[in-house]
């Protein structure tokens, strides 16, 4: 299957949260309860995945977990409870998950929440509806079906980058010459094209282009030789003592050089 | 010496049992009542002292393991061998405090065993979980002979003999693995670390502190417990290490600010910030003040010296790792997250737990022999050659006053618990409450007022004048933080007509459907407007004979589809659309911006109408804010006035006022209504 996304068109939002209910909908997510240390009660939560963030001028930008095309959650995660899937989506799979919370250290975008009222806590994220297109009970995300403007569509990664270049093209005095998440952290599959700078409404300008597993994964692909390094070079320095002592032992009956501090502190354990 | 009367000692294991007992009592509450009951993490704050203090020290402390054993068994420096065994032994403990430390962090702990079966190579976490897990063994393995001497089993102690070497030197490689994986487990949080801190030679740094704090960890370690037991310290060893650390620790420093010049960063120190700040104690307590005190000739052969320096460093570097592993990452995600008591108490009582344990082994086993026992001519065992009275004893000595101390901190951690629990340490949601009846007062055009209502006050004498003064006005949620908006329900409905005026505010359709049913929309998040009364229907049309009327086919499934939509009846009441007529507010951008602008950085007026065109419900914030100020334009731009006062938000969302439901406003409002 190709690697499916979604476009969101910031100047097409009219903020009617139709995504936001119809996703609450989908997922049964349970009434908005949010947490007291939580400063906007309509920011993301583990029974919001996805909500509206208030950009320059009035208008709105959906955030939502970004899918990134190098996630690094799924770098992070150590049992692959998430990880990407051919299908463009980073999925999550709460019985493999043993709750360590990495994924929300780990997300440049900070997308990922998680259940802290409950004894058994889930990561709570969007899901791109993998589950559900899988198993063929949606045609597109509950989100995209919901948006009665259009602002935000479901469709193949290659195409939609193709459609938010020809709307740019051809309304170049309306949005702003960019595409978020083409190139973003290694490029993301949930796409924003947008009259309005993003900054503020989740596209940081700190990101930068680069995937952030990439580091880690090259110093993780030293291990093996870490260790034979580590340990052949720990061997060969206990043969060449052990030599040198047995070659000093051969030659004469030299005293070890350690043994006169040896000898000083053979009563310090019996004092007081 | 006779250790029974060792008071510094026996009330040392109090407070260490004490200690431990809260932590048990706190254990149980986690693992019943969650994460969010027990800590003050966040979902900006996911990994707080539990991974900063227990996890990443915890592995620190114990790296003395592996320079000690690396000393003695790779380099020969048999002069050393003394401090192996306790050096191992504190390595262990602090892996073990390390895993329990995890157990309590990890959400679904059950689930840790997948880490063994389910390879996740590209994951840091994964090589320190299977670090961990490995050199645990490997470290239990290396103090096994301790164990088999003290319990006299010459076979088995013989045979791990042969595998020291084996064993050493796997432990060294998996420590430098491990420690350095630590450094490694940040460079996927760099989005959120504070520049000082964030750096791509993180797993350097890691190793070449873990061999400095290993160092110091052995240096500090042996200062406690010889004061602790009363025994002389093996001070030029000691000395010895602190040369070594000096040169380890200058090492760490150049190469921290190596990497923040090479990384253009070391600007950020010139900042006034308390980050700034935290660097320049980080830096003077793992470093400065350890090498110092080191290396000058002044101090270097001082005892005190070599104890201040070591616990210094030891500090500073705890402090580093807990800066890299949460304090630092404050000042980028700006949430605020101080450790619970509950979190601090269980740190607390796992590192007393390992305590206890540590003074258990050197107590019942040859932890501190002085000479290696060699197979061929091995000593039985003298477990008492210190503490000669415990042995045969009682475990720990005296087990009244332990068992005394932990039952203390069982009911000093249900007290903690308690406490913090009802003080509002537990995240409590806040869902929008439903809308409340109140009583109100109008108030006259020119007051002081800010709104047309204010609520009513019985309690004060000679308000209201009369009962006709007062009205029902609808307390509405505003923000789910305590302001609410006060909304004269009763006199909207009059001026506009009545019952048949409802559809007037109550009406909005989804997309290209001409009859949603209220409760479509009016539901969870919408309560505050909720206008569909499921009961009140049902009485209304007759009880149970009247279902018909809405759900004409009993056997549907009852959705709205199959429902008889609320326009049948209520045709009256409904308007298509609201229709867009300019108005004042439109016409004058001036008055416009002047109004909403303070707010709202300009009224996207194009995407309303095309909402409204499109014959959408412009959804929760577009029925509150557009019907409401599109009326009010409308209206009071007829009465001749320039800026509605609608469009002022303290107008409708006034301050957080404690309502309580006993107050005379609410019981009047009760009793006036049907």
């Amino acid at each position: 299957m190709k690697s499916m996304a979604i476009l969101t068109d910031v100047t097409l939002c009219i903020g009617c949260e139709e995504c936001v209910a119809a996703c609450d909908a989908t997922y049964q997510t349970g009434p908005d309860a949010p947490f007291k240390w939580q400063n906007d009660p309509n920011d993301l939560s583990s029974t919001r995945w996805t909500t509206l963030a208030e950009a320059p001028n009035g208008r709105f930008a959906r955030l939502q977990c970004r899918h990134c095309l190098d996630p690094a959650c799924a770098a992070a995660c150590p049992v692959g409870a998430l990880a990407r899937t051919d299908e463009g989506a980073v999925a999550y799979d709460p019985d493999i998950c043993m709750g360590c919370r990495y994924c929300l250290v780990a997300c440049p975008f900070a997308m990922t929440r998680y259940e802290w009222s409950s004894a058994a806590p889930r990561v709570r994220k969007c899901l791109l509806c993998y589950p559900k297109l899988k198993a063929g009970e949606l045609q597109q995300p509950a989100c995209t079906h919901a948006c009665p403007t259009g602002a935000t569509i479901f469709g193949e990664r290659d195409g939609l980058l193709a459609e938010a270049k020809k709307r740019i093209r051809e309304k170049p005095h309306v949005y702003i010459d960019h595409v978020w998440g083409e190139t973003e952290v290694g490029g993301t599959s949930v796409l924003y094209i947008s009259d309005v700078d993003l900054d503020a409404a989740g596209w940081p300008s700190r990101l930068g282009d680069r995937a952030r597993p990439l580091l880690a994964r090259k110093v993780l692909h030293t291990v093996p030789y870490t260790f034979g390094g580590v340990a052949a070079l720990m061997y060969g320095v206990h043969w060449t003592y052990e030599r040198r002592r047995k070659v000093a032992a051969a030659e004469g009956p030299a005293p070890p050089t350690d043994l006169p501090e040896d000898s000083s502190h053979d009563t310090s354990g019996e004092t007081s | 010496m006779n250790a029974a009367n060792n008071t510094r000692l026996i009330v040392t294991k109090a407070i260490l049992w004490l200690l431990f007992g809260s932590a048990t009592m706190i254990a149980v509450a986690r693992f019943t009542r969650g994460l969010g009951a027990t800590t003050n993490l966040t979902d900006a704050t996911p990994w707080g002292l539990w991974i900063g203090f227990d996890v990443l020290s915890g592995v620190a402390l114990a790296a003395g393991g592996f320079v000690i054993a690396a000393t003695v068994y790779i380099f020969h420096l048999d002069r050393y061998h003394g401090l192996t065994r306790a050096a191992i032994l504190t390595a262990f403990l602090g892996y073990v405090a390390v895993v329990l430390g995890l157990l309590a962090d990890l959400g679904r702990p059950w689930n840790i065993w997948r880490m063994i079966f389910y390879w996740q190579p590209d994951s840091p976490l994964f090589e320190v979980g299977w670090c961990v897990m490995l050199y645990l063994t490997v470290l239990a393995l290396e103090f096994s002979p301790v164990v088999f001497e003290g319990l006299g089993m010459k076979k088995a102690l013989r045979i791990m003999r042969h595998l020291t070497l084996i064993l050493v030197i796997a432990g060294i490689g998996l420590s430098t693995l491990h420690q350095s994986s630590l450094g490694t487990l940040f460079l996927l949080a760099e989005d959120r670390m504070h520049p000082l801190w964030y750096s791509p030679i993180q797993p350097l740094l890691f190793f070449v502190s873990a061999v400095g704090l290993g160092l110091m960890m052995v240096s500090t370690e042996s200062s406690v417990t010889s004061w602790l037991y009363k025994k002389e310290n093996e001070w030029p060893q000691l000395r010895a290490l602190t040369r070594a650390a000096a040169i380890v620790m200058s090492l760490f420093l150049v190469l921290r600010l190596g990497d923040l010049i090479v990384r253009g960063t070391i600007g950020r120190l010139g900042e006034p910030t308390w980050y700034t700040a935290l660097f320049t104690v980080e830096v003077l307590m793992s470093v400065i003040i350890p090498v110092a005190l080191f290396t000058l000739p002044k101090t270097r052969d001082q005892r005190w010296a070599t104890v201040t320096g070591a616990i210094c460093g030891v500090g500073g570097l705890v402090l580093y790792r807990a800066d890299v592993g949460g304090i630092s990452h404050l000042g980028v995600t700006g949430d605020v997250y101080v450790p619970a008591l509950t979190e601090i108490m269980y740190s607390a009582g796992l590192v007393s737990a390992m305590a206890l344990l540590f003074l258990f082994f050197v107590e019942r086993f040859p932890v501190w022999a002085e000479k290696p026992a060699l197979p061929g001519h091995f000593t039985p065992p003298v477990a008492d050659r210190l503490t000669g009275s415990y042995f045969g004893g009682s475990w720990f000595g005296r087990s009244h006053l332990a068992g005394g101390a932990w039952l203390a901190g069982l009911v000093l951690g249900l007290v903690v618990l308690e406490t913090t629990t009802a003080g509002g340490e537990l995240p409590i949601p806040h869902p929008i409450s439903p809308s409340r009846s109140v009583a109100a007062v109008p108030q006259e055009p020119g007051s002081t007022a800010t709104s047309r209502l204010e609520l009513a006050r019985f309690d004060e004498p000679g308000k209201p004048a009369s009962p006709t003064d007062v009205t029902t006005a609808l307390l509405i949620d505003g923000d789910r933080h305590g302001r609410f908006v006060i909304f004269d329900h009763e006199g909207h409905r009059a001026r506009l007509g009545g019952q048949d005026s409802c559809g007037r505010c109550h009406h909005r359709n989804l997309p290209l459907d001409r009859g949603t049913p209220c409760a479509t929309c009016h539901r969870d998040m919408y309560r505050c407007s909720d206008t569909f009364n499921h009961e009140l229907h049902t009485t209304r049309l007759g009880g149970n004979s009247g279902c018909v009327r809405c759900h004409p086919n009993p056997k549907a499934a009852k959705t709205r589809g199959g429902s008889t939509p609320c326009s049948k009846c209520h045709a009256a009441e409904t308007v298509t659309n609201l229709a867009w007529t300019p108005t004042l507010c439109d016409a004058s951008s001036a008055a416009r911006d002047e109004a909403c602008g303070a707010c709202h950085a300009a009224p996207r007026l194009d995407d309303a109408n095309r909402a409204v065109e499109h014959g959408m419900a412009p959804g929760y914030r577009w029925v509150m804010h557009r019907l409401c100020i599109e009326c009010h334009c409308a209206t009071e731009s007829e009465q001749g006035r320039s800026e509605p006062v609608i469009s002022r938000c303290s107008a409708c969302h006034r301050g957080s006022l404690d309502i309580p439901e006993t107050s005379s406003a609410m019981r009047v409002a009760r009793l006036e209504l049907p």
